[in-house]
């Protein structure tokens, strides 16, 4: 099932293109949408949203068309934009009531849900007093909380954990993780950082300068980068012909050797292998290689 | 935050014991775009006159109510004591229309200004209410409001009238005359006010713009009127008062299609007089609104 799908999806603007021929498919759970400052985050968000319109290309929400049933697809999704929206003068409640009505929940359901909705979010007291007095974690609460309150099939966060301290980042990112698992909710949540979201996401998506970098589940992000670093002094390729004899999958990346690590037994056989070559050993590095990686070498995607 | 919920009852609840019951669908009825457009339009009038806000923002809104209601209650008393009327219907909205204009440039902004200054719009857009809804929702609340502000005074007074049993006739043309150039003024007034505060998002600013907007157009048609009076060229006297919104619609309304006398301090156009001020009030409302959603159009694809 896909929640989401883009094909050949484009928008210019006047100066820049922020997104090129964006062709992307997402499944349910939690998906991540990583790029650096304006690879195209937000504008993806927008046009899946309806609020901007495609310059070419086509994009489906939940299997609705985006620029045919905008209006449909509004009814039940959720966003959490990436900038303030909050009113000082009015309290968390009041707000959250007034979007759910928005949203077409009939009174006294607008009242329930967002009670129900601001508690798992994890704010109590405090919902009764004006925003204007919250801290950041408070506001991205609400922020969230408004995004929940008509019960969507699918949320849009973007950038939810901006401006956290870290402890209010992994509440955020756990709570996000509770969204899509047992609130049932599909989620798109953007980030600059891909670190963060590989805790809680089941899929990343990276794009930069508008174009696809990579989309795969996380499970492949990190299959694939059990590796060790390996540098000696010299005899570099003496080392790598020796690895490959027994068996190990060794590629030479400048003056050092990755190796990946198909079993523990892999970390003995390198030992042995510079023992008895007699080599000089600088670095070891054990590298479950951060998925960051993926960013910093596009040219192997 | 993962952990299970703290037992802090909200306040008023029943004491006991509150259980975690985890997240709950919503299953229940969803209406269209237009209640919720329709709940943005009560939400919006009753914040016009600061119900569901702090108190201090109660203050300005009833206070100019209060003020428009001395006439008609002093008319009421006139009528009572010495079987006298102090003001007429038809006049009632051009004797107090400072009160109505500093009404207007009071709360319009309140209307818009918050909503683009902390950049709300966004998410009453990612929802099914679209732009027009928006847009139209803000107008209605604001018209109402204004149309409320005349209306109560005005049938408080007729039914003041009815209760104490005048000689003669009840003036019920009248009274309908005057109602429909209420009607004529909050749509009037509502168009200009919220589209020139939705030009900045900072209610002062707002409030500042409308207010110097009507003094400018009741000066300039007041200088303009009585400079043409004055080298005898009525004719050309007689448009000029139409520069004042209010006069506009007296003549296009309660003068034009009512009949009713002129209630400004000189003759309106006669002849052609009558549909070009309808023309100029219809024009004027349609500019306002294509001014507004443009506008919108372009705060949308911030
Ligand atoms: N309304 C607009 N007019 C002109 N250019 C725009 C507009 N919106 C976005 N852009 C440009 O499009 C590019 C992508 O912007 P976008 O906001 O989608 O990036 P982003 O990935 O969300 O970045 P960030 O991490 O900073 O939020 C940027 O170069 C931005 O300057
Ligand atoms: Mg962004």
């Amino acid at each position: 099932m896909t929640i989401l799908a883009t094909k050949g999806l484009s928008r210019r603007f006047p100066r820049v293109t922020a997104l090129d021929r964006l062709t992307v498919a997402v499944g349910p759970g939690v998906t991540g949408l990583v790029g650096a400052n304006g690879a195209g985050k937000s504008t993806l968000i927008k046009i899946l949203l309806g609020l901007l319109e495609p310059s070419e290309g086509t994009a489906q929400v939940l299997g609705m068309d985006v620029t045919a049933q905008g209006a449909e697809i509004r009814r039940v999704v959720g966003y959490m934009p990436e900038h303030d929206c909050l009113p000082p003068d009015l309290s968390a409640t009041e707000f959250t009531v007034h979007l759910a009505r928005m949203s077409g929940l009939p009174r006294t359901a607008a009242r329930e849900r967002a009670a129900d909705v601001l508690r798992h979010v994890g704010l109590y007291e405090e919902r009764y007093r004006a925003m204007g007095g919250y801290s950041t974690g408070m506001k991205q609460r609400v922020k969230l909380a408004q995004a929940l309150v008509h019960d969507p099939k699918l949320v849009f966060l973007d950038e939810p954990t901006n401006g956290l301290d870290p402890q209010g980042r992994d509440e955020m990112l756990a709570l996000i993780r509770r969204i899509g698992t047992e609130f049932g909710i599909s989620v798109l949540v953007t980030s600059h950082l891909l670190g963060e979201l590989e805790r809680i996401c089941d899929h990343v998506i990276v794009i930069d300068g508008g174009t696809l970098l990579r989309s795969s589940a996380i499970s492949e992000f990190t299959q694939s980068t059990q590796t060790v670093t390996v540098e000696v002094e010299e005899g570099r390729d003496a080392l790598a012909a020796r690895l490959a004899e027994r068996g190990e999958t060794v590629t030479a990346a400048g003056r050092t050797l990755l190796v990946e690590v198909r079993a523990p037994q892999t970390y003995d056989t390198l030992r042995d292998a510079v023992c008895d070559l007699d080599l000089c050993l600088i670095r070891m590095e054990q590298g479950r290689q951060r998925i960051e990686d993926v960013f910093k070498e596009p040219a192997d995607v | 935050m993962s952990d299970p919920s703290p037992a802090t009852p909200s306040p008023g609840a029943p004491a006991g014991v509150i259980h975690d019951i985890g997240y709950r669908h919503y299953d229940g009825p969803r209406t269209g775009r237009g209640p919720a457009a329709a709940a943005l339009a009560v939400h919006t009038l009753r914040g016009v006159f600061g119900l569901g806000r702090p108190a201090r923002a109660k203050i300005i809104p009833f206070l100019l109510a209060g003020v428009m209601m001395l006439p008609a209650v002093v008319s009421i008393a006139a009528m009572a004591a010495i079987q006298q009327r102090a003001t007429g219907y038809t006049e009632y909205a051009v004797i107090m229309q400072a009160v109505l204009a500093i009404f207007l440039a009071a709360q319009a902004p309140y209307t818009v200004a918050p909503d683009l200054r902390f950049r709300v719009l966004p998410l009453y857009l990612s929802r099914p209410v679209t732009l027009r809804d928006y847009v139209g929702a803000k107008l209605a609340a604001m018209t109402v409001a204004m149309l409320l502000l005349q209306a109560v005074p005005l049938t408080t007074l007729f039914i003041g009238e009815l209760v104490v049993d005048m000689p003669g006739p009840p003036r019920t043309a009248e009274y309908l005359a005057s109602m429909a150039g209420a009607v004529g003024n909050a749509v009037l007034l509502a168009c200009i006010g919220v589209a020139v505060a939705s030009f900045t998002p900072r209610r002062g600013l707002g409030v500042a713009a409308v207010i110097s907007l009507y003094l400018l157009a009741s000066g300039v048609s007041g200088v303009v009127a009585a400079t043409m009076e004055a080298t005898n060229h009525y004719d050309a006297a007689a448009w000029a008062w139409l520069i004042n919104p209010f006069f506009l619609v007296d003549a296009a309304v309660q003068v034009g299609i009512f009949g009713a006398e002129p209630s400004g301090p000189g003759a309106y156009p006669t002849g052609i007089g009558v549909p070009a001020a309808i023309t100029i009030m219809l024009g004027l409302i349609a500019l306002s609104v294509t001014a507004l959603v443009i506008r919108y159009r372009k705060a949308a694809s911030r």
